[in-house]
């Protein structure tokens, strides 16, 4: 087989997840990723959440970067800001203070 | 400094010459002793060995060919070229393409930490190996040496016929490092592939126009901390068969630094997140569906002389196997 996935792709940004709570930590080993670039909150809990991640359910989590939370995709971030897809985001995930919100999309 | 090109272009700025030329002489001296193990390793490989394949028909030689046999007896003694001969081996020599990552994820750009020390980055490890081999492969004197960087498009740092990198003037690699400032914002490997097998053919063409009965070892080392984006994995697929149908050899050297990079932050562990139909992430490791046969991961330059002697002897043995 050539091409182990079905589905191509979009573009992809690299990131590396963070935090300061405790009980929450990634081993180093699964710190860095590649995410779909569109991604917005909503998926990046989800990822957070998975079995290959922190298996944690479903608590919804919430992304700081550079101090301010993430309420756009990273791709609407990173064009915002002046920067491209090559740059390495660092996100902090914290514990979301708000109630989960449906959103119409992730 | 800006400059424009020929075409009237605005070129991107470049490195500062003097610190380019002192780059060079830095990593030259540093590398020096590399630079010899690769020669001599190198220097095994291309200097052509006694074949030990017998081949060909001939009226004396060294082996009778069976096949022979039969139509020599059928036609009465006549066809009498039935013995094999030891191949002459043919001359080697070489066209070698050194392509650089210029890209920004070359540089530390961790978020947007921009005071970035150069001193531990993929990009710092990938001229430092630039160097080193450019320079192991000058003392063979058995070919050609071009130097091509890449990003969002694709430039000749040192061109194939340009004369080759002198050990006692660093002129030459000043220039070359000079174009490298890790400021483009894109990684495109396809355009690279592309511009490289055309490269290829042009010097291919030249090549044969001006000697004959050498074997021509075509070679492009890339050199790049491995980050493209997935889905041109698949794209490049067609393009490494074409290589392989053209006798280019394309070798991968992955940059990742070690020093530089904490545990955990190789591109060995490096995952990526897709969504599934039904929503749900998978995830999968990088590499998994990384295109490149032939590919080395590079943590200290150290490790480069040997690994990349061996990876190109075993290619050896396969073609001429
Ligand atoms: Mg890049």
């Amino acid at each position: 087989m050539d091409e182990p996935m079905v589905d191509a792709p979009g573009q992809q940004v690299k990131v590396t997840f963070t935090t300061t709570e405790t009980d929450l930590q990634l081993p180093e080993t699964k710190r860095q990723l590649l995410v779909p670039a569109d991604i917005r909150r909503y998926g990046l809990s989800r990822i957070l959440n998975s079995e290959s991640m922190l298996d944690t359910g479903s608590i919804p989590f919430d992304f700081l970067i550079n101090g301010s939370f993430l309420r756009t995709s990273l791709q609407d971030y990173l064009v915002a800001n002046g920067l491209s897809l090559e740059t390495n985001l660092t996100l902090q995930y914290v514990r979301s203070l708000i109630p989960p919100v449906y959103e119409a999309s992730f | 400094a800006t400059h424009l090109t020929e075409n009237g272009e605005q070129e991107k700025p470049l490195r500062d010459y003097s610190e380019a030329l002192e780059m060079w002489s830095n990593f030259q001296a540093k590398t020096q002793s590399l630079s010899q193990s690769l020669s001599s390793q190198l220097r095994l490989i291309l200097t052509p060995t006694q074949s030990t394949k017998l081949s060909g028909a001939f009226r004396t030689g060294k082996r009778l060919n069976i096949k022979k046999i039969i139509p020599y007896i059928a036609s009465s003694y006549k066809r009498d070229k039935i013995w094999m001969r030891r191949a002459v081996p043919s001359k080697r020599s070489y066209q070698i393409l050194l392509c650089v990552d210029d890209s920004s994820s070359m540089a530390d750009n961790e978020s947007h930490a921009s005071a970035s020390s150069s001193s531990s980055s993929s990009g710092r490890l990938a001229l430092e190996s630039l160097v080193m081999v450019s320079r192991a492969l000058a003392s063979l004197e058995a070919g050609q040496v071009g130097v091509l960087g890449f990003g969002t498009d694709v430039f000749v740092a040192h061109s194939l016929t340009d004369p080759p990198f002198a050990s006692s003037s660093h002129d030459a690699g000043a220039r070359v490092l000079q174009r490298f400032t890790f400021r483009q914002d894109g990684t495109d490997m396809v355009r690279l592939l592309r511009a490289t097998i055309d490269h290829f053919r042009d010097a291919r063409l030249t090549q044969a126009a001006t000697s004959s009965g050498q074997d021509l070892w075509q070679l492009a080392l890339i050199l790049s901390d491995g980050l493209v984006q997935s889905r041109d994995h698949a794209r490049l697929r067609p393009l490494l068969r074409e290589a392989m149908e053209q006798r280019v050899m394309v070798v991968f050297i992955v940059m990742d630094d070690a020093k530089g990079k904490g545990k955990g932050h190789s591109v060995l562990e490096l995952k990526e997140a897709r969504f599934g139909p039904d929503g749900v992430p998978v995830i999968h490791r990088y590499l998994d569906t990384f295109p490149f046969p032939y590919y080395l991961i590079v943590h200290h330059l150290e490790d480069l002389p040997g690994a990349l002697a061996a990876l190109l002897r075993t290619w050896f043995a396969e073609v001429n196997s």
